[in-house]
């Protein structure tokens, strides 16, 4: 539990900012309940410094000797072809930022078969060093064999931050690692910098509506993990090239004992993958049932978009799972995205805010989603849309 | 057959209210429920021990009144539950709660296969699975739509990138399930409520399990919270209200300013 | 095997709420409502034994069932009616038509009829009600003569009509009070036995979806087998024996009716926008609307919780709190219902939304298992005998009771249930001194204000214990709080309606006087602060019905 030492003076603050009702006031003190969970939240609202979490008795890492920003590049593979995923492009991105202020070096980690071929263009995101990790028992994906090679090269480089994307791939393997050398992870991050030497992790907390800021600040790395689309791709700077570390590292015998048999990938148009979509139409509660959605369709299908939803419209079973936009489902990061029917809560938000021009339409004119949105409607989207797709039809 | 399936209580997150004022959580009356992904894990357990005959084990870390998850797990049909409690574990993250349910799954011995939701809505983080699956030093199968098991392999269905592939897997493992768009989360008959109090359910501290003490709650949770905010407002943009059809054409003009259609 | 614990009762609620939530839709209700149709496919699933199969909680384990007690047995009650009363209604006749077995059946006979309904998923319908014989069955005309073979009673022949019988057209096993020659009794009657037809489903003003029907016996023969406890002449103990239980039952239909009504109310009330703010900030709306009917709600779950764990130590009887439940929580649901009309407006009157359903469904809970008339005549009954018997002592003695409670802890309103329970002492006496219950409408006031009176006093009591009713979503705190208003307004109720009563019916009282005895000014005087309380059950309130 929360320690409150005889500083307290009874103002209450803290009562506030619990999220879990676990401190009140008696005889003019704060006291804690077993209600408690550490989460901390009330130890910066306190104006006398009155509040602590207990001291860990572990003994400290030496912090300095972890230089270094890692991003693990994910190579994809589509059925016909590898590539790099364009979120490692991201991360890079941002991982430039943050090396710029710890005065590190940036580095790309790379694991596959003949990855050679992705060096120049890693290079040009202002990557320092690439580590590569190139064979052909590294062609596809395998847990234990990608999160062996990436311990080894952690535990001989120690950098002081690694990069997952939060890609099926990012979400199996970093999990494994961080559990490995007993370091903090934390997922699907929406902002990342760094304040006193600690990288500050932001992400929604608590079911979405509320966010946080974590850090891990006696465990180095730090890793986290970021969805794709969350941050922007830097300028490139053409012509730069990285210094190349290949390491040699072969696969241990217990990665033979997953084997995969067959490998399907669903046919899927542009149109339809809704963090590639130029216009995304979402819809949520608002639009109540599924002819609600059919005018979302047509909407998308006259603009040349996708339809995604809110939490609270896939709940009530009108879109499919996958079409979720928000913290627990896709990022998008559209050129125009139109929000019908939804009324913003911040897990909703983080998924949606980085799209170029948003539109909202709902009827409760206090709606959270106005507060996102370049312009907003405030009317029935079921009554709106018709008459939309009738005046785009003219 | 020997199965654990890894269950959370969770509050029923569709109810999760936050004080516009002070941003902090309403807790009062936000009912509780077994965490979705789980609920599905456990009924795929329960599919397998139908066929097979396996017995299935389901664990818990949490506060007592946890331990309703567990009895709902055993009226649907598993054997034996056991709930981690102790105050040694409370403000474990992710790191520390995979440390204490692997422990605990050491206690309790024999296992060929561990099944788990892919995350518990309350967190979304999809970390403890795989974070169980190192500490035991097992292999992990995440993301799984299907699972079956026979003698002593299992097969999956498991989402990738744009796809998804049928793996094969030599137990004991660890496997995370997703669950279909449309699943409906089955809940016990009357009967089988009532004869579920007749089934076990073991309470073990950190000393039953004799973990680590330094690699529980807050101790061993590397990750810190350093503060808790309310998402930043930003300047409203442009509001319109008006008929329908005066919306419509308001859209219409957007279109254009903005050159999505001309 | 152990009695059901709280978290199985939870476990079995949370089973029917998920299957009314996928399967019970309000479109499904609302077009059989239409129809004036059961969802007999409906009533099928929840009698199956993998689905839900709530018939087996009524069935006593050695036959199969789960033997249910009183507690899981109400509150599968107030969540059915929550679901729908009419469902509700074709449920609960299977439990009331079971009664009379479980009550004078033979060991044998229970076997036989337990295990069938157990195992045949059989829908059972409860038959006594006729034209000329109600809640009043000294005017039973059904008979049931001998059939005599070698001078042997080896069967009965009933003939007569039942009438609103619930499941009525769609049992399998009907329960039917007829008059043998040794008296009134309960005999079990088959559906397709010769000369036992149904008549047409009636056309009702609520709960539309359960189906009521009248009986005709024409030359019935039932073997002398079915003669439940195989012994003439105790249908009317077997009937009386359990209305304390079966009332319970029907009380917990008011409290879900109306809690399902109030809150459908208030979450439409937390969308609403009405000059500025939403609807459920306004605090002349709350508490004119609202507010007062969850407090009661509150009170009815205290009292009919209290109730049923006495009937688990007591098993039958209780025949006046049985009643005095009934009476507080079914009128008090009518009258919620009745407000979320109200409070809704124009929306309300619709049948877009289901508050005007429910408030013609829970007016039936008024009438049905006892008219409200009736229970205040029985009510009033049991307590006058208790008055009379202990000389007048009787309330005054729980009242010290409340003022040990109030020094304990002055926050739940022990004081004002003292003051009240001394009101009442005295109103009941000034009536026997002056012989005021020769009027017939006293003493349903009376029966009235007992239970008034009554249910403030558990509330208080449980509150003052630190004891939350189990399905409560309040806090502690929140429920001292209410329990205190409800206080202060019983005892007010209690001393004004009675002064009214005494005074109207004998002028030659001294008002002055009178109200000095009822401690009028006392009780006012417990007022100070009430509106504020009020208010901080508003907002908790909005709180916790926050979607």
């Amino acid at each position: 539990m929360i320690q409150i030492s005889e500083k307290c003076v009874g103002c209450g603050k803290c009562v506030a900012a619990c999220p879990f009702g676990a401190l009140s006031l008696a005889n003019r003190k704060a006291v804690v309940s077993n209600a408690c969970t550490m989460c901390g939240s009330c130890v910066s609202v306190c104006p006398m410094g009155a509040l602590s979490l207990p001291v860990t008795g572990a003994a400290k890492k030496d912090l300095s000797a972890y230089k270094g920003v890692w991003v693990f590049v994910e190579v994809g593979d589509n059925g016909r072809t590898q590539f790099i995923r364009p979120v490692g492009y991201e991360l890079l991105s941002k991982g430039r930022e943050l090396a710029n202020q710890l005065g590190e070096e940036l580095c790309a980690v790379l694991i596959g078969n003949q990855v050679e071929a992705y060096f120049p263009e890693l290079s040009t995101y202002g990557t320092d060093k690439i580590y590569a990790v190139s064979s052909p028992s590294y062609q596809q994906y395998n847990t234990l064999a990608y999160a062996n090679a990436l311990v080894t090269l952690i535990k001989k480089y120690n950098p002081s931050i690694v990069l997952f994307p939060s890609t099926y791939v990012g979400r199996d393997l970093s999990p494994r690692i961080s559990s490995e050398l007993f370091v903090g992870l934390t997922a699907d991050c929406t902002g990342l910098s760094i304040k006193e030497g600690n990288l500050i992790q932001t992400r929604p907390a608590f079911g979405g509506n509320i966010m946080a800021d974590i850090k891990c600040p006696d465990y180095r790395p730090q890793m986290a993990t970021v969805r794709p689309n969350v941050f922007k791709k830097a300028v490139t700077t053409p012509g730069r090239m990285a210094i190349i570390v290949k390491e040699t590292i072969p696969v241990p015998v217990e990665a033979g004992k997953v084997r995969v048999l067959e490998t399907h990938m669903d046919p899927v148009s542009t149109q339809e993958k809704l963090d590639e979509a130029p216009v995304v139409i979402a819809g949520g509660r608002g639009m109540k049932d599924k002819a609600g959605f059919d005018l979302l369709d047509a909407l998308a299908a006259r603009l040349g978009g996708a339809v995604g939803a809110s939490r609270a419209a896939i709940d009530l079973g009108l879109k499919d799972k996958e079409k979720q936009i928000g913290q627990s489902g896709v990022t998008v990061s559209s050129k125009l995205y139109v929000a019908c029917g939804i009324s913003g809560a911040v897990q909703h938000i983080v998924g949606m805010e980085h799209c170029d021009v948003i539109v909202g339409i709902n009827k409760d004119a206090n709606a959270p989603i106005f507060n996102v949105c370049k312009y907003g409607l405030v009317g029935d989207a079921k009554q709106i849309l018709p008459r939309i797709l009738e005046q785009l039809k003219k | 057959m020997n199965i654990i399936v890894c269950i959370k209580q969770v509050p029923d997150s569709t109810q999760v209210k936050v004080d516009p004022k002070t941003g902090t959580l309403i807790r009062a009356g936000v009912p509780s429920i077994l965490n979705p992904y789980d609920h599905y894990a456990l009924e795929k357990a329960l599919a397998i021990k139908a066929k097979t005959g396996a017995k299935v084990t389901v664990l818990s870390m949490g506060p007592n009144q946890a331990v309703a998850v567990l009895r709902l797990a055993l009226a649907l049909g598993a054997d034996e539950g056991i709930l981690l409690s102790d105050r040694a574990f409370a403000g474990s993250d992710t790191w520390a709660t995979s440390y204490a349910l692997a422990t605990a799954v050491r206690k309790i011995g024999k296992y060929d296969l561990i099944l788990c939701g892919q995350m518990a809505i309350d967190g979304d983080t999809a970390q403890t699975g795989p974070g169980i699956a190192r500490h035991l030093n097992i292999p992990q199968l995440t993301f799984c739509e299907t699972v079956d098991a026979d003698g002593n392999q299992v097969l999956v269905k498991k989402l990738i990138e744009g796809g998804h592939q049928i793996i094969q897997a030599e137990m004991p493992v660890l496997v995370t399930m997703t669950m279909p768009a449309d699943y409906m989360p089955k809940y016990p008959s009357f009967m089988a409520a009532h004869k579920a109090q007749d089934k076990q359910v073991f309470t073990w501290t950190a000393a039953d399990i004799q973990a680590d003490v330094h690699k529980l709650g807050l101790e061993g949770s590397p990750t810190r919270v350093d503060r808790i905010f309310p998402p930043p407002a930003r300047p409203k943009g442009e509001m319109y209200s008006g008929s329908a059809v005066e919306l419509a054409n308001k859209f219409v003009e957007i279109l254009k300013k903005e050159s999505i259609v001309k | 095997m152990a009695k059901n614990d709280l978290m199985t009762r939870n476990l079995m609620l949370d089973s029917l709420r998920q299957y009314a939530k996928n399967r019970i839709s309000f479109n499904l209700i609302r077009e059989h409502d239409a129809k004036n149709q059961i969802p007999l496919d409906i009533l099928k699933e929840m009698y199956d034994h993998d689905i839900l199969g709530v018939h087996l909680l009524l069935i006593p384990e050695e036959y199969g069932g789960l033997g249910g007690q009183t507690t899981e047995i109400y509150r599968v009650c107030e969540q059915l009616a929550r679901i729908d009363l009419g469902i509700a209604t074709g449920v609960f006749a299977t439990f009331l038509g079971s009664d009379p077995l479980n009550v004078g059946g033979t060991p044998e006979q229970k076997a036989k009829w337990f295990k069938k309904i157990a195992q045949e998923n059989k829908l059972v319908a409860y038959g006594a009600t006729e034209a000329d014989a109600g809640s009043d069955l000294v005017s039973l005309r059904t008979r049931a003569e001998h059939v005599v073979k070698d001078g042997k009673v080896v069967g009965y022949k009933i003939t007569g009509s039942k009438m609103w019988i619930s499941n009525g057209g769609v049992a399998d096993i009907y329960t039917v009070l007829a008059l043998a020659p040794g008296g009134p009794s309960w005999f079990i009657v088959e559906k397709g036995t010769p000369g036992f037809t149904q008549d047409a489903h009636e056309d009702k003003h609520g709960i539309r979806l359960s189906n009521t029907a009248g009986l005709a016996f024409d030359d019935v023969y039932v073997p002398a087998e079915n003669l439940i406890g195989l012994k003439e002449g105790q249908g009317f103990l077997q009937a009386q024996a359990v209305f304390g239980y079966t009332r319970l039952m029907v009380a917990a239909f008011g409290l879900g009716g109306g809690e399902e009504a109030v809150e459908t109310a208030l979450e439409y009330a937390n969308q609403r926008i009405q000059a500025g703010g939403p609807l459920s900030q306004k605090q002349g709306f709350m508490l004119k609307l609202i507010t007062p009917h969850y407090i009661r709600f509150e009170a009815a779950r205290a009292y009919i919780d209290w109730t049923a764990k006495q009937l688990e130590v007591n098993n039958h009887g209780l025949a006046t709190e049985g009643a005095i439940a009934k009476l507080y929580a079914t009128e008090s649901g009518n009258k919620a219902a009745e407000d979320a009309i109200q409070a809704m407006g124009g929306f309300g009157y619709t049948k877009e939304f289901s508050v005007e359903k429910i408030k013609r469904d829970v007016k039936i809970t008024c009438i049905y298992e006892g008219t409200s008339e009736v229970l205040e005549m029985t009510i009033f009954r049991g307590r006058w005998q208790e008055h009379l018997k202990s000389r007048g002592q009787y309330y005054l003695k729980q009242a010290e009771e409340f003022d040990a409670l109030h020094t304990q802890n002055p926050e739940v309103g022990a004081d004002s249930v003292a003051l009240g329970l001394r009101a009442l002492a005295r109103v009941l006496e000034d009536c026997r001194v002056n012989k005021l219950t020769r009027h017939q409408y006293v003493t349903f006031q009376l029966g009235d204000l007992i239970s008034e009176m009554e249910v403030a006093a558990v509330f208080t009591r449980e509150c003052a214990n630190k004891r939350i009713t189990e399905g409560s979503r309040f806090d502690l705190s929140s429920l001292c709080t209410m329990a205190r208003v409800n206080a202060r307004q019983s005892a007010f109720k209690v001393a004004s309606e009675g002064m009214r009563l005494i005074l109207g019916t004998c002028p030659a009282i001294n008002t002055a006087e009178l109200s000095q005895a009822v401690n009028l000014v006392a009780i006012e005087d417990k007022m100070r602060g009430l509106i504020e309380d009020m208010d901080v059950v508003s907002a908790k309130l909005r709180e916790i019905f926050k979607k």
